[in-house]
Order: C-alpha cells, then sequence, then structure tokens
C-alpha cells in the first residue's frame, strides 16, 4: 500500500451489504425419510451389508461411501461420547444403542452433570417442530436407562422431496482509501471521480491504487462528466431473483465522457420497440440524479436516459 | 532431494490485523504484489502464472477472484483460483513448475474475515439437515476435539494457557501480526469461554490480511538474490467429514500428508527439520498436529510445544488469516532458513510447514524446506 494506512482510523463506516440466498435442498433418501419421520417421532438409521448401522441414516457410509441396504429404526438411549459447551449450549455427540457411530445434538443439562461415558436419551420437542432435527429438543442424562434396541422401520413415511432453506450471510465491507473518496464525492457534491489510469489521461471507474492491466500506479484524480456512450446493453424483459426495479428495462455499460472504463446502470423503458432503436451501442446517454438525498452510493443516480436528437 | 527443482524466491506479507477498516481486498492484495519482486530482480512481466486463495463466502461474492484479477497482477495471464488455503496454492503451482511448462509463479492468499460473521462462515461448512440446526460449527467441533483429548490425556488447563502466551509473544517479536497487548496465561485462562474447555485464546485468531509467495524454477532461483529455499517434498491428506467418525484423538491427515512429503523429500522423520510452522486451529489442534507430524508421541504434543523449532513466528494461534495461514507459514519459514541467525538458530537447513482447512482441521497439508 502506497498511502499512510497508519493514520486512518480503524472504526471507518463500512458497506453494509446481506446475501441472502433461497436453497431448496434435497435430502436424498435416507435424510428424507429421517426428516419425514421426526413427527412420528422415529429416529431412522441406516443398515449396511456388514451389518453395522448408522443415525441419523445416511445414503452413504461416512467412513468408506458404502451404501446401506436398508433403513432401520434405531432406538431412543444411548451413550455421551463426547461434549462442549458454545454460547451458553452444551453440545455433545451421542452414541445411540446398538449404533456405531455418534452424532451431534444438544445435550440437555449443566456442564457439570455430563461425562463421556454416561447413559443418555431422547427428549422430544414439546411444540411442533414439523419435520426438522429439532423435534429432538435434545439428549437427557437417563443413568437407568435400559439398552434400546436397533428395529426394523415399519411403514416408512415417504422421503421428503425437497426442503425450502434460506441461508443470510451479513457482510461489513470496507470502502478503503479509493471506493471511500469516490462515494463521498457523489454525496457531497454529485461528482463521479475516478483516478487516471497509470498511462492515459482518461479515468478508471472505479478508481483504484493499481492500474489493472499494468499493474502500475493510478494517477490523479479526476471527475468525470454525467454524460457517457453506451457500449454495451441489453433490454431486460423477464423477471428474474434478485431484481431490484420492474421489467421492462435496459441495462446498459456506458463509458462516462472522460472514463475509459465501463460502468454499469440502468435505463427505463416505456416500450420496447422505441426502446430497440434508442437503446444500442453507441447511444448518447446521460444521468438522471436521485431528487432525494443523496446517499453516497451508485444509486445517488437513479438512472441513465437516452439524450435524443 | 525430491523436488529439489522449485524455490521459494521472495515473500510479502501486509500487517496481520483485527480489521484492516481501512483497506478493501484488491489494496490488500496490489500490496503484496508489487512489494514481492522488490530486491528480486523480477517483475510481473516475469510471472508466467498466479494462483490465488481465499474464500467466496469470507469475501461475500462468487468467484470473487475474477474481481481481484487487476490487483493480482492476472491480466492476461493464466490464473486459478484454489478455494483452499494458500499452501494448497503453492502446492499447485509448484507441479505446475516441475511439469516443465512454466518457470516463475505467484501465489497470493489473502483474507477479511472482519467483514463477515464468521460464525456463519464456519456453519455454512456443515451438514443442513443434521448438524447445522442444532448449532454445530467450527466452535462446537474445536471443543469437542479438546475435550476429548484432554480427557485422555490428563493433560491441564494452564499447560495449555502457557503454550498460547508463548504464542503470542512469540508473534508479537517475530511476526507481521498486530499484536496489542501479550496476554500471559493467567489472561488465556481468565479469557471468555469460547467453546468448552477452550477459551478465546485457545481458538485461532481470525485476522485480515494478505501474503504473496513468489515460486520458481531452480534456474531462476540461483540467479535470485538470495540462497534458494528448495521446496523437496509436499505432502496432503483430508478427513471425512463426519467429525464423529474420525480418528479419536488423532490427525490421521497430518500424518499422511508428512509421510508424502518426508518421502519425497527423503527424510526419515520431521523431526530432521530446525524450523517448524504449523497451522492449528486451536492449541488442541497444534499439539495434534505436532503428533501427525510424528514430533510427539500421541498424547505428548505439549511436551514439544515450547520447542525454539516450532512456531518461531507465532503459529496460528495468534494470527489466522483463514484461507493464508497456511501460505504464511511458508513465508515465514523460507525466511527463517534464508536468515538463520535472525531467526536465533545458527545454520537452520530444513524446515517443515504445515497448513489446514475445513471443520476442526479435516485437511491438511505438508511441505518440507530445504537450503
Amino acid at each position: 500500500m502506497f498511502y499512510a494506512p497508519d493514520t486512518a482510523p480503524i472504526d471507518l463506516p463500512t458497506f453494509k451489504s446481506t446475501i441472502s440466498l433461497p436453497y431448496t435442498l434435497t435430502p436424498g433418501r435416507a435424510a428424507g425419510v429421517f426428516l419425514a419421520e421426526m413427527p412420528n417421532r422415529r429416529i431412522v438409521g441406516a443398515r449396511f451389508a456388514d451389518g453395522t448401522v448408522i443415525a441419523p441414516a445416511q445414503d452413504f457410509s461416512p467412513r468408506d461411501g458404502e451404501e446401506p441396504t436398508e433403513l432401520v429404526q434405531a432406538p431412543e438411549t444411548g451413550e455421551l461420547t463426547g461434549f462442549t459447551r458454545v454460547n451458553g449450549v452444551v453440545l455433545g455427540l451421542v452414541r445411540l444403542d446398538g449404533c456405531r457411530n455418534s452424532f451431534v445434538h444438544r445435550i440437555l443439562a449443566d456442564l457439570d452433570q455430563v461425562k463421556v461415558g454416561q447413559r443418555v436419551a431422547v427428549q422430544w420437542a414439546a411444540g411442533d417442530e414439523g419435520t426438522s432435527i429439532l423435534a429432538i429438543e435434545g439428549f437427557v442424562p437417563a443413568a437407568d436407562a435400559a439398552v434400546g434396541e436397533v428395529k426394523p422401520l415399519v411403514g416408512a413415511a415417504e422421503p421428503l422431496g425437497v426442503i425450502n432453506y434460506a441461508m443470510a450471510l451479513h457482510y461489513d465491507h470496507a470502502y478503503g482509501p479509493y471506493y471511500g473518496r469516490m462515494f463521498d464525492e457523489l454525496k457531497e457534491n454529485g461528482v463521479v471521480m475516478g483516478v487516471r489510469g497509470s498511462n492515459a489521461d482518461e479515468a478508471l471507474l472505479p478508481p483504484r491504487e493499481i492500474d489493472d492491466i499494468t499493474h502500475k500506479r493510478t494517477g490523479t484524480w479526476k471527475a468525470c462528466a454525467d454524460t457517457g456512450t453506451i457500449r454495451a446493453c441489453s433490454l431486460i424483459n423477464v423477471e428474474v431473483y434478485g431484481q431490484t426495479r420492474q421489467v421492462p428495462y435496459a441495462y446498459a455499460e456506458i463509458v462516462l465522457d472522460g472514463a475509459s472504463t465501463k460502468m454499469i446502470h440502468v435505463i427505463e423503458i416505456d416500450d420496447l420497440e422505441t426502446a430497440k432503436q434508442q437503446i444500442k451501442p453507441g447511444a448518447r446517454v446521460r444521468a438522471v440524479w436521485t431528487t432525494g438525498e443523496r446517499r453516497g452510493a451508485v444509486s445517488d443516480i437513479e438512472r441513465f436516459e437516452v439524450i435524443e436528437g | 532431494m525430491g523436488l529439489s527443482q522449485v524455490a521459494v524466491l521472495a515473500s510479502a506479507q501486509t500487517e496481520l490485523r483485527p480489521a484492516w477498516r481501512d483497506a478493501q481486498h484488491i489494496d490488500l492484495i496490489s500490496s503484496v504484489v508489487t512489494n514481492v519482486f522488490k530486491g528480486t530482480g523480477l517483475t510481473l512481466d516475469d510471472v508466467d502464472f498466479v494462483i490465488d486463495s481465499g474464500s467466496d463466502v469470507l469475501d461475500g461474492r462468487s468467484i470473487s477472484n475474477c474481481g481481484f484479477l487487476g490487483a493480482l497482477g492476472a491480466h492476461h495471464k493464466e490464473e486459478a483460483r484454489v478455494e483452499e488455503d494458500g499452501l494448497w496454492g503453492a502446492l499447485y503451482g509448484v507441479n505446475k513448475i516441475r511439469s516443465g511448462a512454466s518457470q516463475i509463479g505467484l501465489i497470493v492468499a489473502y483474507s477479511k474475515p472482519s467483514e463477515s460473521d464468521i460464525d456463519l462462515y464456519w456453519a455454512s461448512m456443515v451438514e443442513p439437515f443434521y448438524q447445522r440446526p442444532v448449532g454445530f460449527g467450527q466452535k462446537a467441533a474445536l471443543g469437542i476435539q479438546a475435550q476429548r483429548y484432554l480427557a485422555a490425556h490428563g493433560i491441564k488447563d494452564d499447560a495449555l494457557a502457557a503454550i498460547v502466551a508463548k504464542r503470542w509473544a512469540d508473534a508479537a517479536a517475530n511476526s507481521k501480526a498486530s499484536i496489542g497487548e501479550v496476554p500471559d496465561s493467567a489472561a488465556v485462562l481468565a479469557g471468555a469461554e469460547a467453546a468448552w474447555p477452550l477459551t478465546e485464546l485457545m481458538i485461532s485468531r481470525p485476522l485480515d490480511g494478505a501474503v504473496a509467495v513468489l515460486i520458481g524454477s531452480g534456474d531462476v532461483a540461483r540467479r535470485t538474490g538470495r540462497p534458494p529455499v528448495f521446496i523437496t517434498g509436499m505432502g496432503t491428506s483430508m478427513e471425512t467429514h463426519a467429525l464423529a467418525e474420525r480418528t479419536e484423538n488423532k490427525l490421521d491427515s497430518v500424518a499422511n500428508a508428512a509421510r508424502m512429503a518426508l518421502g519425497k523429500a527423503g527424510w526419515d522423520s520431521a523431526a530432521a527439520a530446525d524450523v517448524i510452522e504449523t497451522s492449528g486451529s486451536s492449541v488442541i489442534g497444534e499439539l495434534l498436529t505436532f503428533e501427525g507430524l510424528g514430533l510427539a508421541a500421541e498424547g505428548k504434543g505439549a511436551d514439544v510445544a515450547s520447542s525454539d523449532k516450532i512456531n518461531r513466528s507465532g503459529g496460528a494461534l495468534p494470527a489466522d488469516p483463514i484461507m493464508a495461514t497456511g501460505l504464511v507459514r511458508l513465508a515465514e519459514a523460507a525466511k527463517q532458513l534464508s536468515a538463520p541467525v535472525k531467526a536465533g538458530a545458527a545454520a537452520p537447513s530444513k524446515a517443515i510447514v504445515h497448513g489446514t482447512g475445513g471443520v476442526a482441521m479435516q485437511t491438511n497439508c505438508v511441505f518440507t524446506l530445504e537450503v
């Protein structure tokens, strides 16, 4: 880094972002049956050709990848083979009676009440946890619990097909010195600032310390115009997940006057036929700035519009 | 010497900080890529290929290397991403040069865990039907691993705390990690519980930073400024995903990776090394690594943990730039071999480097280095 980062405070504001992705998970047969049996309060295991059983059921042996020969009903008792406590919750490895493996679940006891080798028994959740493994609330110490047996799984439920699932990941992205100034200039002055390339007058947008192509230090800051030329575009008329506006609209790569790199933005469309005539490579466009308060974001430019004539 | 014709030519690191709030990934990356050439007589034009390691999940974008190509110096070069610790990136690069296809490779690894929720990053790695709902993740896995190890071998918490305190002191003295106050054993024990029996400081500390390592063929290495540090052996091995199915109180994959690397190098034992740099995800993970490498008998890892040969840079406990940690170990080991006196040894000539990845150190990689 060429600038003096030690002079900058560590608590600079960050760009907050969340990626939340919807999934349709496919559990497959073994896990699908296990989860489908949760409302029936039956624990499903899998038996392999050598006679050994694992629980919860898997379509493969985690040890050697072999397929199980049948699904079975595992007992509700077993022993603790390892444990820890994270965020106040005791998690343990439980080996159900008659099974060769352990699996992780909650241990519903204080840490000083648990020890490796002790007998435990399942505690089913009081509420309706549906087809989640959390239908098992956890395992409780059960010193006197009789040793359970693996039984045939009679009248197995149909495996779940797909499971709707969502995962959201949260980020605090650092702007860094270059993006930081660019967004500050957008917010404070309504100006798009880039830095000159290492050997050119035209500006790179977004600005950066090292020229991507030459890997040499970039030049001085430069204000670009808010007019430019379309270099590539696409008319979007299909709704897809993650869109931020109604279709139809155009998605364009625009070279602002004074810049050498393309920035991506949108152009609104009234009707597709007119848009096809007007919005194409070479067309001149101007930025339409937000009428509200500028926030220091690319969306401070609401959209671009074609300069007619 | 099995792989004698590939050497570490140079390395560069940013400071490893709890949070680089004033720098983007590209700022950290371009810094090390610019600096790694200084003093070598080589330039980016000499580089035949670039291999980078980082995590899309930590970065918050998919195929994140595509956005970093310019900073990586990879414009119009052969570039490949290894979504694993940078030590595997180096392994790939060494093989490319060994194959005769290339002469000089630039290996870059970076990390900004400060930008994301680290527990979610680990949760994304575990199984979604059985494990994620009950709250299983890296901390729980390391906690269970530690509970079992301590129970089996009767080791006391204060022995662990002393090891952690030594690592922090060594990192403050000998590494690029930003170390504020060096904790003593009492502070390690008094820290918040991360995953019983481990306190926060007994688990590796995620840091932001970047590292670049330049590797080259033997011919190139002999022409650059300092005595070449040759990569003479490499090995890698992976455990099963299911924690409970792994051998209790052992990291078989470390032993397998070490066996491969030592075999290539023609060494009888890892104990032949004068410099040992490892990447333990927890203090127990470190002890299991020493045992896997054959430096100590089972359950006796703590006996060698204070050796002056081991983790002179502090290792991964005080400084774990996830995905870059193993490559940092390679850089630190190569530095110690090429500047032996500064590193506090008369004339070290051999080093062992270890990198890891995954929940509770599922996958492991071992290099041997020689001057």
